[in-house]
């Protein structure tokens, strides 16, 4: 933000000492124009997940600094941090609520782009790039939960992985790929601190860059009427000139208290329920009730319930139909009303999941 | 942050908007004191935790693999043994025999009911004083009474006199 | 009194039917197949009543003249080792097979048994040539045979080999059980009474289908001893004539021992051979039961020892206080009546002439199992058994409220296990109290459980402070929040105010 008001360049003395030796101002002023349709209604979600994508960074980065990533000593410096680091629970507490809260804003803000047709024509590529954020994010917390190695984190890898292994044909394969061998163990601790901190980081970096790169380009979809396609006769002549919202400061602003709001948020859950700690990971010793993270109960619920080849085929072909979404839906409305039967799948399929999910967590 | 509550530019939601020249200027003053309060308010929450965070710990650390000196040969001496903490938890170390490898080291929460076990230097056998369970000091199985499994082995290392624990 | 049938003439009756069963398959060698399945059938149909089952019931008047022997030691039964020499190929089975489904399952039955296994055969407990397969060789009283053996036979006969030292060792088993069977109450009464109706090595161990105590589905396998013992002792009909009570099963079910053997099925668990012995089984008696207990209850047995209970003649015992086949998990309401007592002096005194005794070492009723059943509240013992109950019931508050200040800090997120581990020394000591109750000394029990209350006050500190950090934390969360608040209202105002700017300029 600072930077930014120094791009403005009102002629300070400290912003021409770096203008005259940078020459980044006509960047930033760039960088601060994006289009914003004064109907667009974007409810600050992408801004706050990206917040929330930071906070994960710095917690996540304080942590490492710790965090031993052994089956022996992995359980030993997680308490470390809790328990005797200086405000170790408050970083480990947050960077838990943190993730817990970045699935929750992702799939919002899917679900907001969803409802006002934003993938549509000529933004395919950026929801595309939001379908694999969606499943960098959910690959973040997947791996993230075994390393505490405490007995719920172990189980909850061990049953969620099982579900990776039930894969037809490549199951066994793609289960030995994830475990690093035929059970959870140090090498699975291992693989999963490398895609923790490694992999995923960068993948998930790389696809931000490209998903905030064709937004800024393309700024945001107006939920009313749909982008004009070109060569389409009429459609640019005869509508008025669009409304827009300056984004900078009025939009910054907004997404700032946006995260503010967010960060009190974060604040009172790791205060209020802070990160626990069960016992020590125990192979031999199964807990009572094992399951998975609240985000793969639906298909692990799922799993129960029907065939395998069906349990695991449905979320397969979903996520496919997710990621390709803005290609399979050929509709060029956007508002939801002249949208009928892809809205009511999307609410059957949102139904199926919370459904799946609730009778998980109570079965 | 006292210039923002003399600020008199300050206008309630009602008040009568000033002219464009003063506005502009209490505006500009107003924005700056916000943007002050809020990096410094923010950046304080923020950083307090994070370099906190960096200090390192007074507390010895705890990772597998580190050490912990339980005592001296001369403190337990051949045919004796010793309850000692090893970070929260406590252990039993016992000296066998005056060899290195004759010093051996068990969990010593007795894996019936949970009471801290002692070794008895008469009979050379770790005795749990609430029910009688019985373990053989040399690897920790049970000899007798109510006991469902052994004392958790812990790693010991001997160096000179010095009886050292290793974290598994 | 069919059922009482000399045993030869019965066996003379079976000849009979298996004569005709003989001829019929001879016939049906000839190539009729099906007629020979009926054939059997028939012979099954006209066999004489299952020799295995009848005789047991009851004891008639007309008792045969075996029985009338006290036939416990092996001479009059037939000497196993003749058959020793027979031939292995095992006749008996092969005929008995074919008689009728009855005879075909006590066939199946000993081949499965550990005897079937190892080459102890029908001869072996019935006499008779087990190589003939001509029935009036094999079955030939001249042969030794002897049908079914009596039940008094039966225990000798068992004892024949089971008592041999030489024959055993290679089982690795014990040999003392006819000795130990011939003192137990079973035995005594079969040979000073002849009475036939007591417990006999067939009546826990089976007769053809004898298993290893080891095999889970032996009746004499631990977990399943109680309900072998209660076929019996459990029965209001059958032990009518002794007169003994027949709740024991279900006084032990319900006790301590009964759940940790039939509902956790932990085999370290008592089932009553542990009390009362197997073979020579026999109510243990007052000055035994502390021996007993202590089998297992080691190191209370050394704290009673050091007590001034047992240093008393007529001092009270385990069962005193815990009972017998009703131990329940004793707590400090074991101590005194919850309500005033009524003493009887002749429960402690002699009426005569006021020396100490103690008239019922046992309470039936759980209630008087208390010390004040016998110190009266007067008394200066009376004063002691209160301090020492007192002192255990500050330590198990004391221990209590550090365990339910620890679960409030875990509950609230904290990390507890430096409390944990001084609560785990605070429970040592309070089971260590606990146990010094039976040296009935105030001072040990005192000093112990001071222990136990100092160890739960350090616990319960650790806890506090982790509740004082949690509290902390989330007042300190208030006032950042607080800020954060300030920070979102200045915020607004200003993108207000920077509207409002706009507002103004065209």
């Amino acid at each position: 933000m600072a930077a930014a008001g120094r791009a403005e360049g009102t002629g300070s003395r400290v912003g021409d000492f770096f203008e005259t030796r940078l020459r980044i101002g006509p960047l930033l002023s760039a960088l601060v124009h994006v289009r914003i349709p004064i109907e667009a209604r974007p409810y600050y979600l992408g801004g706050i997940t990206l917040f929330l994508f930071g906070v994960q960074v710095v917690t996540g980065t304080l942590l490492a600094l710790y965090y031993q990533p052994t089956p022996d000593a992995a359980y030993d410096s997680v308490k470390y941090i809790t328990s005797v680091v200086e405000f170790g629970w408050l970083i480990r507490s947050v960077h838990h609520w943190g993730a817990n809260l970045m699935i929750i804003c992702v799939v919002l803000h899917l679900l907001r782009v969803f409802a006002h047709g934003a993938y549509k024509f000529p933004r395919e590529f950026i929801w595309i790039a939001g379908a694999g954020l969606l499943l960098a994010t959910i690959g973040f917390g997947f791996t993230g939960y075994l390393l505490p190695w405490d007995q719920r984190a172990f189980w909850a890898t061990t049953v969620g992985t099982e579900i990776a292994g039930s894969v037809p044909v490549i199951g066994d394969g793609l289960l030995g790929l994830l475990r690093g061998g035929a059970d959870v163990t140090a090498a699975t601790l291992s693989r999963f601190f490398g895609m923790h901190v490694l992999v995923l980081p960068l993948g998930l970096g790389a696809l931000l860059l490209a998903h905030l790169v064709i937004v800024h380009q393309l700024g945001l979809a107006n939920p009313k009427r749909p982008e004009p396609r070109p060569g389409t006769f009429g459609a640019s002549a005869t509508a008025a000139p669009e409304k827009l919202r300056p984004f900078w400061p009025d939009y910054v602003l907004d997404e700032v208290i946006a995260w503010a709001v967010m960060l009190a948020i974060l604040v009172i859950l790791a205060s209020v329920f802070p990160a626990g700690l069960e016992d020590k990971a125990d192979p031999l010793i199964t807990p009572q009730h094992v399951k998975p993270e609240w985000y793969f109960l639906s298909v692990y619920q799922l799993l129960k319930l029907v065939p395998r080849i069906v349990g695991i085929m449905a979320p397969i072909v979903a996520i496919g139909a997710l990621v390709f979404l803005p290609f399979l839906d050929r509709n060029p409305a956007v508002t939801p009303r002249k949208r009928p039967i892809a809205i009511l799948v999307a609410l059957a399929a949102i139904a199926v999941m919370v459904g799946l999910t609730v009778w998980g967590q109570y079965s | 942050m006292a210039p923002g509550e003399d600020d008199p530019g300050f206008p309630g939601p009602d008040s009568v908007r000033p002219a464009i020249g003063e506005d502009t200027v209490s505006r500009r003053r107003f924005i700056k004191w916000v943007l002050g309060f809020s990096v410094t308010s923010i950046a304080a929450m923020v950083i307090t935790p994070i370099v906190s965070f960096l200090v390192p710990a007074k507390q010895e650390t705890t990772g597998a693999g580190a050490r912990v000196l339980a005592g001296t040969t001369t403190d337990i001496p051949s045919g004796t043994g010793k309850v000692v903490a090893m970070g929260s938890s406590p252990v039993i170390v016992i000296n066998t025999d005056s060899t290195p490898s004759g010093v051996k080291a068990y969990s010593a929460v007795c894996t019936h009911l949970g009471c801290i076990v002692g070794y008895d230097s008469t009979t050379r056998v770790i005795v749990c004083p609430c029910h009688d369970g019985h373990f053989n000091p040399a690897n920790g199985a049970v000899i007798s009474g109510p006991p469902p499994a052994p004392l958790k082995t812990i790693d010991v290392a001997v160096e000179k006199d010095q009886i050292f624990l290793v974290r598994g | 009194m069919n059922d009482r049938m000399p045993l030869l003439a019965r066996a003379r009756g079976l000849t009979r039917q298996a004569r005709l069963g003989f001829l019929m398959a001879i016939l049906c060698a000839s190539g009729l197949a099906i007629a020979q399945g009926s054939a059997a059938k028939g012979a099954a149909q006209g066999a004489a009543p299952s020799p295995g089952l009848v005789a047991e019931s009851s004891p008639g008047p007309s008792a045969p003249a075996a029985d009338a022997s006290p036939s416990v030691l092996p001479s009059s039964a037939p000497s196993p080792d003749e058959s020793e020499t027979a031939a292995p190929t095992n006749a008996c089975a092969a005929c008995h097979k074919a008689i009728s489904a009855p005879q075909r399952a006590i066939a199946e039955q000993w081949e499965a048994s550990i005897h079937g296994k190892n080459g102890v055969g029908c001869a072996d407990c019935h006499g008779g040539d087990p190589t003939s397969d001509e029935i009036g060789v094999a079955m030939d009283p001249a042969k030794g045979f002897i049908g079914k053996p009596t039940r008094s036979q039966t225990v000798a006969l068992c004892g024949t080999c089971h008592s041999d030292v030489n024959r055993m060792r290679q089982y690795q088993i014990p040999t003392d059980q006819l000795v130990k069977y011939q003192a137990s109450v079973h035995g005594q009464r079969l040979i000073n009474s002849k009475d036939v109706r007591v417990a006999i090595c067939i009546d826990c161990h089976g007769s053809h289908d004898v298993k290893k105590a080891s095999d889970p589905t032996a009746a004499v396998y631990p977990l399943n001893v109680p309900k072998l013992c209660a076929s019996c002792h459990a029965d209001a009909a059958k032990m009518k004539p002794y007169g003994i009570p027949t709740n024991q099963y279900a006084l032990y079910a319900a006790s301590v021992h009964g759940k940790a053997l039939l509902a956790t099925q932990d085999l370290r668990a008592p089932t009553c051979a542990s009390c009362h012995g197997s073979h020579d089984a026999k109510p243990p008696k007052s000055t035994e039961v502390v021996q007993v207990c202590g089998k297992c209850h080691t190191a209370t047995q050394a704290l009673y020892e050091q007590s001034k209970h047992a240093r008393l003649d007529v001092g009270p015992k385990c069962w005193t206080c815990h009972g017998n086949h009703d131990v329940a998990q004793p707590d400090e309401s074991r101590f005194f009546h919850p309500e005033d007592v009524i003493f009887d002096c002749a429960t402690c005194h002699n009426p005569a002439d006021q020396t100490l005794i103690l008239n019922a070492d046992r309470f039936a009723k759980d209630a008087d199992r208390r010390c004040d059943t016998c110190h009266h509240s007067a008394s200066q013992i009376y004063a002691q058994a209160q301090g020492i109950h007192d002192a255990l019931d500050q330590a198990n508050q004391a221990f209590l409220g550090a365990q339910a200040r620890i679960a409030e800090a875990a509950g609230a997120g904290m990390i507890v296990s430096d409390a944990d581990v001084e609560l785990s020394e605070a429970r040592t000591n309070l089971i260590q109290a606990r146990a010094a109750v039976h040296t009935t000394k105030l001072t040990v029990v005192a000093k112990l459980a001071a222990a136990a209350e100092s160890k739960a006050a350090a616990a319960r500190k650790f806890a506090d402070a982790r509740l004082n950090e949690s509290t902390f934390r989330r007042e300190a969360m208030v006032v950042v929040v607080a800020i954060i608040f300030v920070n979102v209202v200045l915020l607004y105002l200003m993108r207000r105010r920077i509207e409002r700017g706009r507002g103004t300029e065209p």
